[in-house]
């Protein structure tokens, strides 16, 4: 794959050139884990958000319809053989849905692989980081089980300054945008390749990507996109064809994963820091009024000038919050978009409409 | 304390409505000696302990009208660890339980609409937009809500709720306590336990302050007896229906079950189930079924469909079909064996941990399994609700095993607990005829 200004290697391409120096795989599904645990213990995590557009027959002998296609695309692909070349699956817990996921690959569908999960508190207490803390130690011992071996602390620190610093590095990205040669899309290429690529060769690309910053570009009406992951991906086509760029986001893939380095010198509470104290999200249990104050500092660092909500449909976590979020937001003269995806279904042309006249009228 | 409204709260509550429940009480009793009460030509009557339920359930919302004149009220989640809250004197409400009442009395689907009006969108929680509609435009069957002091949200039946609750602290601008109970996919840890206990122990320190008085630990370990007897009580209830006939319904047990959720922990919850039990015990000396003449036994798995009880309960009453036992009306009755009064805090923490919706999916199928072998059924229905996520996801597999492995029929039945607009009265009945079919084929 290759953006204006760097190459990412693809996703299969990265899996079998890790598969190859020995590695090994774990498939994680949305949204919240600890990279630095998986690959203290040389598993490479290569995320599962849906992915858009695959057969739904085998997810529908489990899932209902009603459930969100996040999770239903996620169980077809699994069971279509797409995660044949992971070693182990994660599946955290961030809804009633993917906690039915995890539940069921558990105790009923039994994967080839080896299917953890993590339990996430929905505080940011005194009680949750350790809780969380604990969580991680639980997760540790259950890797070393299946892998035979376990990481020293040492280790582990070190693993866990790797994605310190591809954490920073995304986090430049994301501040950087407006002076980086890339299309919305490109951008969004790049910072998705977190999700798969090793933290090293990410924070690699991040600087040959910053290397390329120039001055601020005016490229459209600027955006702040919000909702859980930029699918299907001709979105961000879409919105500079319309006129719009999107400057910031809030979405469960990304700007919401910006974890910050943690100050612990204890591995356990330091990875746990690291996501207690991420920007908030639903999932997580932040409140609206947080959620409210870093829509509203991120479009003023942004100069947004309007939110677009871009949320998979059935997603109880977003849902709940938006018409309080959205009413407070145009009360701060933010004006809002809903758009709501099933990851299978291409854009339509409704949503295409909607999007231009939600344009026109914030330009 | 004003003196003034606390007068007019003993009025109105102790004199006023006490004596008017008490008569229509009365009234429901004679109509009940005449056969007159819920007539049906396919459904024995109801229990006459049922008119009494009915009491307590208006004496409960009645006190809810004038609750903020009188002490603190807190809203909080159908299966949280109410005890503390309760020995401070706060007044509950349950949103969930009334958003059920809403149901049963058809009035949810335009609170929906209220809820939608407002931006809420149908794919959420139907309890969730039967309350928030009750919340912004103010109307409700029971006259009126009180404002909550506090909110209290336990994770331990789905995280919707502690949206749900975000949502409430937002509007009302109160403390949220949340109680997360981390989801038992296989073991329930140590630390998980511990997490919930130190959530119970700052929980109390916040709702002490808003009580305005400390927690008194006697009065605390009272209350988690009187909540223990009950659910013993009504887990003996329960129980009864392992008799032949089945002596009380379970769309019977869903209208009797409000106390034991949202007066749990009160001397009169107990009192009534003492005396439920002993007419039930009567019931069956008399050989008294539910239906005439009793010919299949069924599990219902999941909430009930709040707005056709009697519909449901008659569409299988024709074919000799009581639904015995539930995993909705067993998850109350679950909880009293855990409970321990003399260690009410280490014991609420694993209580609370351990609903059935707090578990994986398969230990609900094993729950059913073993209510299949308890009470001798004949086959499942599985009602598959579009508004419950932590319920529904499961029930494809649980329903394939229970074929395929128990060689048990069992139906999926999509439907909405709370929003008639997600059911389809002839698909159901289309349904169910072809599931009676083959039961009585069987
Ligand atoms: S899209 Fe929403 S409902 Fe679906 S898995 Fe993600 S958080 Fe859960
Ligand atoms: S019906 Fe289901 S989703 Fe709704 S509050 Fe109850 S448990 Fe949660």
């Amino acid at each position: 794959m290759q953006t204006a200004a760097v190459r990412i290697p693809g996703r299969i391409e990265n899996i079998l050139s890790w598969k190859e120096q020995g590695g090994g795989i774990a498939a994680v599904f949305p949204i919240h884990y600890p990279r630095e645990l998986l690959r203290a213990f040389g598993y490479l995590p290569v995320e599962v958000w849906g992915p858009p557009v695959v057969e739904s027959v085998s997810s529908a002998a489990h899932v209902q319809p009603y459930v969100c296609s996040i999770v239903r695309n996620g169980l077809s692909f699994l069971q279509s053989g797409g995660l044949e070349l992971a070693d182990i699956l994660l599946v955290p817990h961030a809804c009633d849905s993917l906690q039915g996921l995890g539940s069921l690959l558990l105790d009923f569908i039994h994967p080839r692989q080896p299917t953890l999960t993590l339990y996430l508190p929905r505080g940011r207490r005194e009680s949750d980081l350790s809780f969380l803390a604990q969580e991680l130690h639980a997760l540790y011992r259950r890797l070393a089980e299946i892998h035979g071996d376990s990481p020293t602390e040492p280790e582990l620190m070190s693993s866990i300054r790797r994605e310190e610093a591809a954490d920073a590095s995304l986090a430049q990205l994301h501040r950087q945008r407006s002076r980086l040669p890339l299309s919305d899309l490109a951008f969004y290429q790049l910072i998705r390749s977190r999700e798969y690529l090793p933290a090293e060769r990410f924070s690699q690309l991040a600087s040959e990507a910053l290397d390329q910053a120039g001055p601020i570009t005016e490229r459209g009406i600027p955006l702040l996109l919000s909702g859980i992951v930029p699918e299907p991906m001709a979105l961000l086509n879409l919105i500079p064809e319309l006129g719009g760029w999107v400057a910031a986001d809030d979405l469960a893939s990304c700007g919401r994963r910006l974890y910050p380095a943690g100050t612990s010198q204890d591995p356990f509470l330091r990875m746990a820091e690291r996501i207690i104290h991420a920007p908030p999200d639903p999932t997580r249990g932040s409140s609206i009024e947080s959620r409210h104050q870093h829509l509203l500092s991120l479009a003023a660092e942004s100069g947004a000038r309007g939110v677009v909500f871009h949320d998979v449909k059935f997603c109880e976590p977003e849902l709940f919050d938006l018409p309080d979020l959205r009413r407070q937001l145009a009360e701060s003269g933010l004006p809002s978009l809903l758009l709501e995806v099933d990851l299978n279904d291409p854009l339509s042309h409704q949503l295409h409409t909607r999007l231009q006249a939600f344009l026109e009228m914030i330009v | 304390m004003n003196i003034g409204k606390e007068l007019n709260y003993q009025w109105q509550v102790n004199v006023l409505g006490r004596s008017a429940l008490r008569l229509n009480r009365i009234l429901m009793a004679r109509k009940a000696g005449k056969g007159q009460l819920g007539k049906s030509r396919l459904l024995t009557p109801p229990l006459n302990t049922s008119i009494w339920t009915k009491e307590l359930i208006g004496q409960h919302y009645l006190r809810g009208r004038y609750a903020n004149s009188h002490g603190k009220v807190a809203w909080v989640t159908s299966g949280a660890p109410i005890e503390f809250l309760k020995a401070l004197d706060f007044y509950l409400l349950y949103p969930e339980n009334h958003g059920a009442l809403c149901g049963a009395a058809r009035a949810a689907e335009g609170l929906s609409i209220e809820a939608e009006k407002a931006g809420y969108s149908r794919d959420i929680c139907s309890y969730a937009r039967t309350d928030i509609g009750a919340m912004l435009s103010g109307k409700t069957p029971v006259g009126r809500l009180p404002k909550p002091d506090l909110l209290l949200a336990c994770t331990n039946i789905c995280q919707t709720v502690l949206h749900w609750y975000r949502v409430l602290a937002h509007h009302f601008q109160v403390p949220l306590i949340l109680i997360d109970t981390p989801f038992i996919y296989t073991e329930m840890t140590d630390h998980a336990v511990a997490f919930v206990k130190a959530q119970l122990e700052e929980a109390i320190i916040v709702a002490e302050k808003v009580a305005g008085k400390p927690l008194d630990p006697r009065r605390f370990k009272e209350v988690t007896r009187l909540s223990m007897l009950a659910s013993e009580l009504w887990l003996e209830l329960l129980r009864r229906n392992r008799h032949r006939p089945a002596p009380i319904s379970v769309f019977d047990q869903f209208t009797q079950m409000a106390p034991i959720v949202e007066m749990r922990g009160e001397a009169s919850t107990v009192d009534l189930y003492a005396a439920m039990l002993k007419e039930v015990d009567q019931r069956i000396e008399q050989g008294i079924g539910v239906v005439p003449e009793e010919r299949l036994r069924l599990l219902w798995d999941n909430l009930p469909v709040w707005y056709r009880l009697r519909y449901l309960a008659e569409f299988l009453g024709a074919h000799g079909a009581v639904i015995v036992a539930s995993t909705y009306t067993n998850a109350w009755a679950e909880l009293g064996p855990q409970m321990d009064p003399e260690h009410p805090m280490e014991s609420m923490a694993r209580t609370y941990m351990y609903p059935i919706l707090n578990r994986g999916t398969g230990e609900k199928l094993a729950t059913m399994r073993q209510m299949i072998q308890d009470y001798h059924l004949d086959g499942a229905i599985l009602h598959s609700d579009r508004s419950c996520k932590p319920y529904s996801v499961g029930q494809m597999d649980q329903r394939d095993r229970l074929m395929r492995q128990d060689d048990l029929p069992a139906l999926l039945l999509e439907a909405d607990h709370n929003d008639p607009r997600s059911y389809s009265e002839e698909q159901v009945a289309n349904r169910l005829t072809a599931f009676m079919e083959m039961l009585e084929a069987a």
